[in-house]
């Protein structure tokens, strides 16, 4: 069932506005991917993919002082208090 | 028409995780932090713009784009992550769920299967609009947190000033006042939000012409958002000026109830369920929906169980193995709720930083749709501030003692 709501009034100056849902709508022709591909490695995506790479190295580094600390190896050889 | 998914995206991101960090806000620091919550209307508003629009200029989910355009070590990480951190959050929902039944006498071994399974038929209709329907009036249910917060009786002076004026909170910086800020700022922008608002975009088909209507959906979503976030800080205020301690919202309900009456602590009860539920129902689909896009399976909330069965059956084994897992004795939630905050501090500067060099894929949006500098300008210092707090919030897990205890 094709759900529409019609739209007439003074302000609309005696014109008939249709308003369909987007799910009821035709499906438009959307901006094509597929043909693509990856996409180019310009400075600033190639400096950007790169900050990315080393925000998560330095977050694993992180997550390894933490379980290391948690198991009780850095308190050991560091002499530190748990 | 076109309203939906920009308040869902929104509304559902005061899940129970939020609940419980906004009310703990308000124990702690009264309605001292509400600033914080004014200067994370806009960055929250901008992120899921640019969502809205990769979402209806290409018409497809986040997870297919950074597969298609940054190949597939990017879109695999991007997907475990998205996966991983999204189970253990929507585990903290269960276990929220079950926290509140506990307090209203409810039995969680009978209740939180009863949850997953309303849940679970919820998607299963076959129909996008009646779950947008039914979600959104779940939405709709959050605003008897106003009720609440104007029960809790806030200084209409200070709120002002607090919402105004950013301002320290007696006793200075301490390691609990940086917490519970990173919490804050990563509460309101969750890496599933990305995934969720474009997917969810795509199902619903909206159309170019759409994108002004779509914008305001966001808009006031993020609005509606922020002010039931700011509630739930003044009713959680309730508790400082009755020199009450915080250890959970459901505790702190029920002491509250003390204070304001049964009803109080039965509807602030019920509405951490219904915070448990939305998130619980936008992360099991933003999974479902990344993951259907990714392996090319049929996945949209249109299709019938038999025509998209791999897309549901993510959704019903999230939702399940979440729900059960809670029910388990001694499940290490803190364990869980420790790698949540972890994973999403890797996970969202990751996720965003795609979003951005999407946004401004000019081979892959033109002219039409790409960020204009000014888009660029505020987009790159919101994520400058997003990596600086993830590390803030990742040494602080690390490092306990980073910062002075208070």
């Amino acid at each position: 069932m094709i759900l529409q709501n019609t739209l007439s009034s003074p302000a609309t100056n005696g014109r008939t506005f249709l308003v369909i849902h987007p799910l009821d709508d035709v499906q438009e022709q959307k901006c094509e991917t597929k043909h693509l591909g990856a996409m180019k490695m310009t400075p600033a995506v190639r400096l950007s993919l790169l900050a990315l790479r080393a925000y998560l190295v330095l977050m694993m580094v992180m997550v390894l002082y933490h379980a290391l600390d948690l198991a009780g190896v850095l308190a050991q050889n560091g002499g530190k208090t748990p | 028409m076109v309203s939906g998914p920009g308040l869902i995206v929104m509304e559902a991101d005061n899940d129970a995780g939020a609940v419980s960090t906004y009310v703990q806000a308000g124990a702690q620091y009264g309605t001292h932090l509400l600033w914080l919550l004014v200067l994370l209307l806009p960055i929250t508003y901008f992120i899921q713009e640019m969502v809205v629009r990769l979402g209806i200029a290409t018409g497809q989910g986040h997870a297919a784009m950074i597969y298609q355009r940054f190949g597939k070590w990017w879109g695999l990480f991007s997907l475990v992550d998205l996966q991983l951190v999204n189970f253990l959050t929507l585990v903290t929902e269960f276990a929220a769920i079950s926290l509140a039944l506990q307090h209203l006498n409810i039995s969680p071994l009978l209740g939180v299967p009863i949850a997953a399974c309303a849940l679970t038929l919820l998607v299963l209709t076959g129909s996008y609009r009646r779950w947008e329907r039914i979600v959104v009036f779940l939405c709709i249910l959050d605003l008897a947190w106003l009720w609440l917060a104007f029960h809790s009786r806030p200084s209409a002076g200070e709120m002002l000033r607090n919402t105004l004026l950013p301002s320290m909170p007696a006793g200075g910086l301490t390691a609990s006042l940086v917490f519970l800020v990173v919490g804050i700022v990563g509460t309101t922008i969750a890496p599933w939000q990305l995934f969720f608002q474009q997917s969810c975009i795509a199902d619903k088909r909206l159309r170019f012409a759409d994108l002004k209507w779509a914008r305001l959906d966001t808009l006031i979503g993020a609005a509606f958002t922020i002010v039931v976030a700011a509630c739930m800080m003044m009713t959680g205020s309730a508790a400082l000026h009755r020199g009450l301690s915080f250890s959970d919202p459901a505790q702190l309900a029920v002491d509250l109830g003390h204070a304001f009456g049964p009803w109080f602590r039965t509807a602030m009860l019920l509405l951490m369920i219904n915070a448990a539920a939305l998130g619980t129902t936008a992360i099991s689909l933003s999974s479902a929906w990344a993951y259907g896009e990714v392996r090319g399976w049929p996945h949209s909330l249109q299709k019938p169980i038999k025509d998209a069965p791999g897309f549901y059956g993510v959704y019903v084994l999230c939702v399940a193995a979440a729900a059960g897992l809670v029910l388990l004795p001694r499940a290490p939630l803190q364990l869980i709720i420790v790698s949540v905050q972890v994973l999403a501090g890797v996970m969202l500067p990751s996720a965003i930083i795609f979003l951005q060099l999407l946004l401004n894929d000019k081979e892959l949006l033109g002219e039409r749709f790409v960020n204009r500098p000014w888009n660029n300008a505020v987009n790159w210092t919101i994520i400058a501030v997003l990596f600086a707090l993830s590390l803030v919030l990742a040494a602080q897990v690390v490092a306990p003692r980073l910062f002075p205890a208070g």
